[in-house]
């Protein structure tokens, strides 16, 4: 008897090895903040994740009326629900990578890392061109303390870079 | 940034800020000693990732930028020197870049050195799709290089290279985390050799200061 269910776990952990053969552990830099994730790979190396992970990772999450984040909302292509929704056994997957695609966000990958980069947004990068409005950042000082450039309106600034190298 | 501690402080004026941005890698360990060293009274942050580089495209240091009592910009990214210790490298004198400020903080949005607006949006441009992929694999070398990895980080960096060439933050922090002439067979002195009298910072453009 214990010998039939040695045999029968071993088919069990053989079968999920085969379906989950894309699956791996991987790292999502998001908003320049890393989240570890169980990543399913597909042929076309789309990166996709589950529902859970893609609120703990992004953020983000799905609505009827798309998907979303505080205000912020980006309507799924009716017609291509598919591309970005998969349901699996219990677990529903969200292609990430295609999601990057549909709000012209770069992605750029390490393989060997298993490390996913997603990049600035057009929309996040070039807003201030219309309106030119300094593009706002919280940035710390040497003793930790965050100075955000909204906290000087009122007096003029000198944005001066400057680097060690 | 001795300099620049030299000027706020004589400018003394409270409704003028400098925020310094010091964009390195290596954070706060890398940038301390030069701030520590000027002890400024102005406002030294420290971005290690390069944040501000990619909100506001630039491609250089020192880069300086205008931002009016609205929060609006005046003066786009140009070329900032306090000083003529460089001026040898890149001919550029830094006075009239001073004396064009101290213009601004007297005389405000009616100074002649303020841009008008259409004139500020011709001057910026919004990223290219290389540019925007270009900080993404930036970005990723970045997080490599932190985690340890600074040897699958060159690939990145060298991706990031490839695809915003002018960009010589870029170059210059991925050329400094590492040995550059062991994994970018090149150095910061033989790129500037390269350019062969091409200038190496855009030209900078103030208009001519009347004289009274």
């Amino acid at each position: 008897m214990l010998k039939i269910l040695v045999y029968a776990a071993v088919a069990i952990l053989l079968a999920a090895g085969v379906t989950n053969a894309a699956e791996e552990r991987s790292s999502i830099v998001y908003d320049g903040v890393s989240t570890e994730v169980t990543g399913s790979i597909d042929a076309a190396k789309n990166l996709w994740i589950s529902m859970d992970d893609l609120k703990r990772a992004t953020h983000f999450v799905v609505k009827p009326q798309g998907v979303c984040r505080d205000e912020l909302c980006f309507p799924l292509p009716a017609k291509r629900q598919a591309d970005f929704i998969s349901k699996r056994g219990a677990v529903t997957w969200f292609n990430l990578t295609a999601f990057a695609n549909l709000v012209k966000q770069p992605v750029v990958r390490d393989e060997k890392n298993a490390v996913w980069f997603f990049g600035k947004r057009a929309d996040e990068r070039g807003a201030f061109l219309a309106s030119l409005e300094a593009p706002n950042f919280s940035l710390p000082d040497l003793n930790g303390k965050l100075h955000s450039l909204a906290d000087y309106r009122g007096k003029k600034v000198l944005l001066i870079t400057w680097a060690s190298w | 940034m001795p300099g620049w501690q030299k000027f706020y402080h004589d400018l003394n004026n409270k409704n003028f800020e400098i925020i310094s941005i010091a964009q390195d890698t290596g954070g706060a360990k890398a940038a301390a000693q030069w701030i520590t060293a000027a002890n400024p009274e102005y406002t030294a942050l420290i971005d290690d990732k390069h944040l501000v580089t990619q909100l506001y495209n630039m491609v250089n240091v020192p880069t300086g930028v205008w931002i009016n009592e609205k929060g609006l910009i005046v003066r786009p990214n140009e070329v900032a020197y306090v000083d003529n210790r460089f001026t040898g490298m890149h001919g550029i004198d830094a006075a009239p870049y001073l004396d064009a400020i101290r213009d601004w903080v007297e005389k405000g949005d009616r100074s002649q050195f303020v841009m008008k607006e259409q004139e500020v949006k011709e001057r910026l441009k919004p990223p290219s799709q290389d540019r925007v992929t270009a900080d993404a694999e930036f970005g990723l070398a970045e997080y490599l290089h932190k985690m340890g990895k600074a040897e699958d980080a060159v690939a990145h960096f060298k991706e990031a290279q490839r695809l915003d060439p002018d960009n010589w933050n870029y170059k210059r922090q991925a050329w400094a985390l590492t040995d550059a002439e062991k994994n970018y067979g090149t150095s910061f002195g033989k790129e500037v050799q390269k350019l062969n009298g091409k200038p190496y910072y855009a030209p900078r453009q103030l208009p001519e200061t009347k004289k009274p």
